[in-house]
């Protein structure tokens, strides 16, 4: 993880001294910065921080080294508790079928709108607590 | 023991990275509409009421902080608070969303107030490619802080539908203060850009 941060901050970097030669080039050669390229590559730089930053955190966070990391550890090291994964879900469905409705209704009548909000907010709270209802309330 | 880092926390970073990006493409179009307009930004800016929004800013960014406290409830496990509701310093992870949740709908109603005050005054959507562009801006921002708001909801109704806080509970609370944490620094750069710069 210490090399992901490390690339991660790289890219950071790099980034950030494009930016300054961008910035100054096109300065230089039209008489102000052009501003697209100028912002778009300086929060390029900036999403590589915020990344680094992240991994950084979590790093020092985990106190120690997973064992992908590390060349003596065997494959049952890794073999723990990941995190929760839904088996299948119809909500995903739902909520972008309704969302199609939605979007389409903006782009063509309004009154779709009407009808794809109520569904989008059904979806919603339908995926959000699928696993806090039923069977798997606790 | 080494705690793997939570997956539901880094997918939502890498999100977020990519909401970066997203908010870069309005500063891009902000800052390329000014260079090729100042003239009207010197008319145009003048409209806006700067104290009024600063207040407005300062309570979203606080709305950050009483959402920390909520995430060291979260990360305690405490969902409720354990002693009266003025004693804060027991508070649960309930009520301190509770509060977040009040100051980011004032944040809101402020911008829903400066919205109809520069519409008196003549900046509209449509009035200029300033109004266009602030609209844009602020109002992608706002639906942005809106959304979070829906979030925080469904954040608290999890920790209410559960007779026992867990992990999961705790890991949706991290999630969407990411998100707040995100909003907030947005506006922030937003706030700068438009207000303070002209």
């Amino acid at each position: 993880m210490k090399t992901n941060t490390g690339m991660f901050w790289i890219v950071s970097a790099f980034f950030f001294a494009s930016w300054v030669a961008y910035t100054l080039w096109t300065w230089l050669e039209y008489g102000y910065p052009e501003w697209v390229g100028a912002v778009g590559i300086l929060l390029a730089s900036a999403l590589g921080a915020f990344i680094a930053f992240y991994l950084g955190r979590a790093h020092k966070a985990q106190g120690g080294e997973l064992p992908e990391d590390r060349l003596d550890a065997n494959i049952e090291d890794g073999d723990s508790e990941i995190g929760h994964y839904s088996p299948w879900s119809w909500w995903p469905m739902v909520l972008g079928a309704s969302l199609a409705v939605t979007f389409l209704g903006i782009a063509t009548g309004v009154w779709l709108v009407f009808i794809g909000v109520p569904l989008v907010v059904i979806a919603l709270v339908g995926w959000v607590f699928e696993y806090y209802r039923g069977n798997f309330a606790r | 023991m080494v705690n793997r880092p939570n997956v539901v926390q880094v997918g939502t970073i890498v999100w977020l990275g990519s909401e970066v990006m997203f908010f870069a493409g309005i500063f891009a179009i902000y800052f390329t509409l000014r260079g090729a307009a100042p003239e009207l930004w010197a008319t145009e800016s003048a409209k806006l009421t700067v104290p009024f929004s600063a207040v407005n800013t300062v309570i979203l960014v606080l709305s950050s902080v009483t959402c920390q406290f909520g995430v060291f409830a979260a990360e305690r496990l405490q969902a409720r608070r354990t002693a009266r509701w003025w004693n804060w310093s027991k508070w649960g992870a309930i009520e301190w969303f509770y509060l977040t949740f009040a100051m980011g709908a004032i944040f809101i109603i402020g911008q829903v107030l400066e919205y109809a005050m520069l519409t008196q005054e003549w900046l509209t959507i449509n009035s200029s490619p300033y109004g266009t562009i602030f609209y844009f801006s602020t109002g992608l921002h706002g639906l942005h802080v809106t959304a979070g708001l829906v979030a925080f909801l469904f954040v608290i109704g999890r920790m209410y539908s559960v007779s026992r806080f867990t992990h999961r509970e705790a890991t949706s609370a991290i999630a969407i203060s990411y998100y707040w944490h995100f909003v907030d620094v947005v506006w922030i750069g937003l706030f700068g850009v438009i207000y303070l710069l002209k």
